[in-house]
């Protein structure tokens, strides 16, 4: 893994977007979730939990991938 | 209300005994809860509500046993990944932040596509005849690992510890990939251990490291879906199961043991190669026996 400090930003901003969307698995309903978002249906109650979890530690991870991107860019680095 | 009716303690004696044996050795032990209740004539199945939540304790047991037997190693890694991130890098020297970071890489992948995709694969695969013919499609998968690996470099011996073999011999995308292998036994009758060892094996790790690896790659995700899942077992569903899972996850605590003990030993000097005949033979007899039922 090489550093690129270019992805940075962009991880944060998904890791953002990541967290955003697994709080909205967490409180909203199947059915008030946007039609555009997997999970989503008609009519039913149902709150995603699991994929509230598998978006949080998406983002988690894209969070700690930026974190080291921040880091010295040390010869060191391993492939 | 006829708790007693839904598993009994011999089943769970004899379930317990089978999930911690069948979850390290990489014969797939949701096959086999699968198709041994089939065999035997138990009126248990797989996506039964009570089941998931007796499942739950075995899986945590197994795990408990996991993390205790590596503990140490555990210590190491977690230390190593704790001082990786407070100097924002992997240093080439510092084994166990590789390892820990690699064991991470792998598990989220596995960990995400497990819990979307968990619910409507166990639906997909819940009979004891797609069990018994994917167990056989199993020990072909192990089969292949065994014979393919000789295209692969070889593990560097000159190297003593094998967290140092492994750390230098996986690149992050094999990482990746072998994590990812876990996501297979999704499907009762692929077996997850049998995944990653193949995975490893195909990254060009030995025997006995690729075992290790997959040891190590397992406790995260077995600990955590059981984790995930114990509001299950405490919860209406767990309700005249919770005396049986007991019994069922200290069984499956000890053949874990059992299990873990022998196959680091067994794997310093063999191959898959028994453990694919055996699951290629058992899928054959199996599937024949269901689809002739």
């Amino acid at each position: 893994m090489t550093k690129n400090r270019a992805l940075i930003w962009p991880a944060i901003i998904i890791g953002i977007a990541l967290l955003a969307l697994a709080v909205l698995y967490w409180v909203d309903s199947a059915d008030a979730l946007p039609s555009f978002i997997p999970g989503h249906e008609a009519g039913s109650g149902h709150h995603h939990i699991k994929h509230g979890i598998a978006a949080f530690v998406v983002a988690a991870a894209c969070f700690i991938f930026a974190w080291f991107q921040t880091g010295p860019s040390s010869q060191g680095e391993l492939t | 209300m006829v708790f007693a009716a839904l598993i009994t303690y011999f089943q769970a004696i004899v379930l317990g005994l089978l999930q911690g044996f069948s979850e390290l050795f990489p014969i797939s032990s949701l096959g086999h809860s699968v198709i041994l209740p089939g065999l035997l004539g138990w009126d248990i199945h797989q996506n039964d509500n009570f089941f998931l939540a007796f499942l739950v304790a075995t899986h945590l047991a197994t795990a408990l046993v996991l993390l205790g037997f590596f503990w140490s190693d555990w210590v190491r890694i977690v230390r190593g990944l704790v001082r990786s991130i407070r100097i924002r890098e992997v240093r080439p020297d510092d084994t166990d932040a590789k390892l820990g970071w690699m064991l991470v890489v792998g598990t989220i992948p596995a960990g995400v596509i497990g819990l979307l995709l968990e619910h409507p694969l166990r639906h997909l695969f819940a009979s004891a005849t797609s069990a018994s013919l994917f167990l056989m499609v199993n020990g072909f998968l192990l089969y292949g690992a065994e014979r393919l690996r000789r295209r692969a470099p070889g593990p560097d011996q000159s190297v003593p510890d094998p967290d140092a073999r492994i750390a230098r011999r996986l690149n992050w995308r094999a990482a990746l990939g072998v994590g990812t292998a876990q996501s297979l036994a999704l499907v009762p009758g692929i077996s997850r251990s049998g995944s990653t060892m193949g995975g490893g094996l195909l990254a060009g790790l030995s025997n006995e490291d690729a075992a290790r690896y997959s040891f190590l790659l397992a406790t995260p995700i077995i600990g955590a879906a059981a984790v995930l899942k114990v509001p299950v077992l405490f919860g209406h569903d767990g309700d005249g199961v919770r005396g049986q899972a007991l019994v069922a996850a200290i069984c499956s605590a000890v053949t874990a043991y059992i299990a873990v003990r022998f196959l680091m030993r067994y794997f310093h000097s063999n191959t898959l190669m028994p453990f694919a005949v055996y699951c290629g033979l058992a899928g054959v007899t199996c599937s024949a026996y269901f689809l002739a039922t």
